[in-house]
């Protein structure tokens, strides 16, 4: 495979080409209350092509039939030509690389039997159902691919990948007369079988929870000092920051760079955050992203302060940066734009736990778990899984339909407090951005306190 | 293709039915304001289901060359390990299907020229000093093939094209997003082209002003793109699975009076001119349109062959299947149908608030909400921050609000509506006019 898509390259006319083989290999079993949904094995390939004439644009082939290659190539040299620009498009100079990265399959999913998996999941599945008669509806699914990536481009890159993930959900949808409630678990790992045993115990935890939550009040509406648990506080960087770090949103915008100026406070002293695709063993990770370009660790606030951004090799090229291996493409089926990795909160001080937070806080909420989150850049959204109320220092009352209205400017600011007790949620799902979701990503935080936020609700 | 992999299965199982389709796309790209990018994409594949001893197993392929035989044993695998559904399936033949033009000319026709000059036109009438303005025009055609080994077959080809606009505005740290769209069968008009430039022109001038946002319970006007939030719920609810699955609130309360006696929703699949129109689903049921809500009661729920096996009913021709998994029910275009309540203001199609703003006092236009769908939907509470929403002060439009969050119940809202608006859309694949809704919640900072 690597032959044919070198030679296709060579034999290109463009000034620039590359392309990428994708051949994945995947099996999936979902559950829906006792029934069985599906239990399925499939074979997905296909390729794409990108290429670059000087004084012209990208011309872009996607295909599944690999034995138009050499045809796509040339189909996508016309697309570049009839697109005519004033302006160049140029790419950051990176070094060619030569490598086969194989990750740790963990366990090849490959050689593990379907009534295996179905077997397992029907267990979790159970673990949901068994908890209370409140229970009336699940959805729980399993999914696991093997996808083996060849990537070439025509200064001489030549990688092949082999890229594991395995993604376990639960929902648990709790009903009591009118109410309606649901509990939600969610394991997303670059890793193989190994790795999704012994979850019993956790399925069980969100079915207690849906059923918990329909005697649980609304959250009233306003600002309160808000407490985020790990998971939510990682969701919580991805959409207040990571997205606005995502350098193609800037480079081609005078004011966006202006507002996004290197050096400009966005918080406390307390707050360091950054995105890691090197980190071993995440959903985000990748030994290279989809242009060929190794990843890496990039700072984006130290110590409150803008220190980087996040790149592909155009917006590096534009803004006079160095791509950082964030050029990612959820398939063949798309190209690959700036997208996070592995985005995390660092860790405060080794020692100041979830109890130093919440200790002076008179009426606050703590925010748990994740059910997503959404950004307007300026503005953004997230929304809890579920929340208590805090009084006097103490966890006080479950509450629901916890939804934290967020401002760039402002709650990131408001951040005073910065927990030791750091993790990497490996949650399933995805990011969204451009039409290609989901995109494997990880987030990590410590407990994070937010002095001022705004929660919706009635007032 | 269908023909070849039906046979192979009758020759391996009970019953069997199949999918396929090739999908090819043209698209364009503008990024602040120039031309960056032109593609295509090009992709075919099939699905398959089998019924094997009465227990029902899918598979699928994108290869350029399927193995018929190997398919087949694949989807036996998954049998093997499957539930066991009566399914029965249709026997429709292609002579009987309702005619519904799906394959527009000028669309396939349209060449990269064509696309790239109307994107370039739209990009001229946007641009403004002060903002970025991107554009893409993506056209696709599709054929599609569906069978089954009763013998029903269905064959259509079919166009869309959508042109996406945004606007972003900068000015110091406040971020101003404005987006639209043109989604259908047949090319835009001069006309339609022309109504997303108003659209987004009129939005963005309101939006030039900031005020400080309201608090309390507050008459809100929806928009059409704002509306998301409300319509969700009630998708999910009419769905025959969240019925079957016991999750549905509307379960049980078919011709019961849960909504506004004036609203009525539809989901057809037989619109003129719309992507989401086809003459057959994707298991061989004849297209028909579906009453969801009829004037204020709960109408009929939504199903695909499975379900309505299960539920003991017929599939509303809901079914649709990817390359991948097994057939699920999926709406096709959702339509708002309204009773005229004689009261109806002056049409001003532009004009924020589709006519419903003057009798307010303090309220809100919500055009944007943020996080859609994340929360526990089907229970038709909602809370969201607003992504674009204007305060509307004694039945004027006084600027855009910011750090505000709107909650509230969909089904309750739906109770009463105070008004609908004289400014009837598409969006995506929905049709409807602006709403106004009493007592949202709306918080601030």
């Amino acid at each position: 495979m690597k032959d044919r898509l070198t030679t296709a390259v060579k034999q290109s006319r463009a000034d620039y080409t590359e392309i990428r083989v994708e051949r994945t290999w995947s099996s999936a079993v979902a559950f829906r209350g006792r029934r069985l949904e599906t239990a399925t094995v499939s074979e997905d390939q296909g390729g794409f092509v990108r290429v670059l004439n000087n004084g012209c644009g990208w011309g872009i082939a996607s295909f599944t039939s690999l034995d138009e290659l050499p045809a796509m190539v040339r189909r996508a040299n016309e697309l570049s030509r009839a697109v005519r620009l004033d302006e160049p498009i140029r790419l950051a100079e990176t070094q060619p690389h030569v490598a086969d990265a194989t990750l740790d399959l963990d366990g090849d999913v490959r050689g593990v039997s379907l009534a295996e998996k179905k077997k397992l999941l029907e267990t979790y599945n159970g673990a949901m159902l068994s908890v209370s008669s409140a229970i009336v509806d699940t959805q729980a699914s399993y999914r696991d691919e093997v996808s083996e990536v060849w990537y070439a481009n025509s200064e001489g890159t030549a990688i092949y990948q082999l890229r594991p993930e395995v993604v376990l959900s639960g929902t648990a949808i709790g009903r009591r007369n009118g109410s309606i409630e649901k509990g939600l678990e969610s394991i997303g790992l670059r890793k193989g079988w190994h790795s999704v045993q012994g979850f019993e115990k956790q399925f069980g935890v969100v079915a207690q929870r849906a059923v918990d939550l329909l005697d649980a009040p609304r959250v009233r509406g306003g600002s309160y000092p808000v407490i985020l648990d790990n998971e939510l506080a990682g969701v919580f960087i991805h959409e207040a920051f990571g997205h606005l770090s995502e350098a193609d949103f800037v480079y081609e915008n005078p004011q966006a760079r202006e507002m996004m100026t290197l050096g400009r406070r966005f918080g406390k002293p307390a707050l360091n955050a950054g995105d890691n695709g090197a980190e071993r063993g995440l959903r985000g990770t990748l030994p290279y992203d989809d242009e060929g370009t190794p990843t890496q660790d990039t700072p984006l606030i130290r110590e409150g302060i803008l220190v980087g951004r996040l790149h592909s090799r155009e917006t590096a090229a534009k803004l006079g940066e160095r791509p950082t291996g964030n050029a990612r493409a959820i398939s063949f089926r798309h190209p690959p734009i700036v997208r996070m990795t592995n985005t995390y909160i660092a860790p405060g001080k080794a020692g100041v736990g979830f109890q130093d937070l919440i200790r002076d806080i008179k009426l606050g909420v703590y925010a748990c778990g994740a059910f997503g989150g959404q950004t307007m850049l300026e503005n953004f959204s997230f929304t809890a899984g579920w929340g208590h109320m805090i009084r006097d220092g103490q966890v006080a009352e479950l509450v629901k339909d916890v939804v934290l209205a967020g401002n760039l400017f402002q709650t990131l600011d408001r951040i005073d407090h910065i927990a030791g007790d750091f993790t990497w949620n490996q949650m399933g799902g995805g990011c969204g951005k451009g039409g290609q979701f989901p995109l494997p990503v990880t987030e990590g935080a410590p407990h994070v306190r937010i002095e001022e936020a705004l929660i919706g609700g009635d007032v | 293709m269908i023909d070849r992999v039906l046979a192979a299965a009758k020759r391996a199982v009970d019953n069997a039915d199949a999918l396929w389709r090739r999908e090819e796309q043209t698209g364009v790209a503008f990024e602040s304001g120039r031309l960056k990018a032109a593609g295509i994409s090009e992709e075919a594949g099939l699905n398959l289901r089998v019924l094997a001893q009465g227990r029902m197993g899918v598979a699928g392929t994108t290869s350029a060359t399927p193995d018929p035989e190997a398919l087949v044993a694949r989807a036996r695998a998954s049998a093997d390990l499957g539930e066991m559904v009566e399914l029965a399936f249709p026997t429709a033949d292609a002579s009987t299907l309702p005619p519904i033009p799906t394959f527009f000319d000028r669309t396939a026709n349209a060449s990269l020229d064509d696309l790239i000059r109307m994107g370039k036109r739209l990009v001229e009438r946007l641009e403004r000093s002060d903002c970025q303005v991107n554009v893409s025009v993506e056209r696709e055609i599709a054929d599609t093939a569906v069978g089954n080994s009763a013998g029903a077959r269905g064959e259509y080809r079919a166009t869309g094209i959508a042109v996406t606009a945004d606007i972003t505005r900068i000015a110091g740290d406040d971020v101003l997003m404005i987006y639209d769209q043109y989604v259908g069968a047949d090319m835009p008009t001069e006309a339609d082209l022309e109504a997303l430039v108003r659209s987004m022109e009129t939005r963005l001038t309101a939006a030039l002003t900031v005020v400080g946002p309201p608090e309390g319970a507050l008459p809100v006007v929806f928009t059409p793109a704002g509306l998301a939030a409300v319509v969700l719920p009630l998708e999910q609810a009419l769905s025959g699975k969240t019925v079957l699955q016991g999750s549905s609130p509307l379960a049980g309360k078919v011709g019961e009076t849960m909504f506004d006696e004036r609203l009525s929703i539809i989901d057809d699949p037989l619109t003129p001119g719309r992507p989401g129109s086809r003459p057959i689903d994707d298991e061989c049921v004849p297209s028909r349109a579906t009453g969801l809500v009829v004037r204020g009661t709960v109408g009929h729920f939504v199903y695909d062959l499975e379900t309505a096996a299960r539920a003991k009913t017929q599939s509303t021709g809901n079914g649709r299947r990817g390359f991948f998994g097994k057939p699920h029910i999926g709406y096709t275009n959702i339509l708002f149908r309204m009773a005229t309540d004689g009261r109806r203001a002056a049409p001003a199609p532009a004009a924020l608030g589709g006519g419903l703003i003057a009798d307010i006092e303090d309220g809100l236009i919500v055009d944007d909400l943020i996080g859609v769908g994340q929360g526990n939907v089907i229970s038709g509470a909602f809370s969201h921050p607003v992504g674009l929403a204007y305060r509307v002060q004694r039945g004027e439009v006084t600027g855009r609000v910011k750090d505000a969050a709107v909650a509230g119940n969909a089904y309750d809202l739906l109770k009463k509506i105070g008004g609908f608006g004289t400014d009837g859309r598409w969006l995506g694949a929905r049709w409807s006019p602006s709403l106004l809704l009493e007592g949202v919640s709306v918080a601030h900072r």
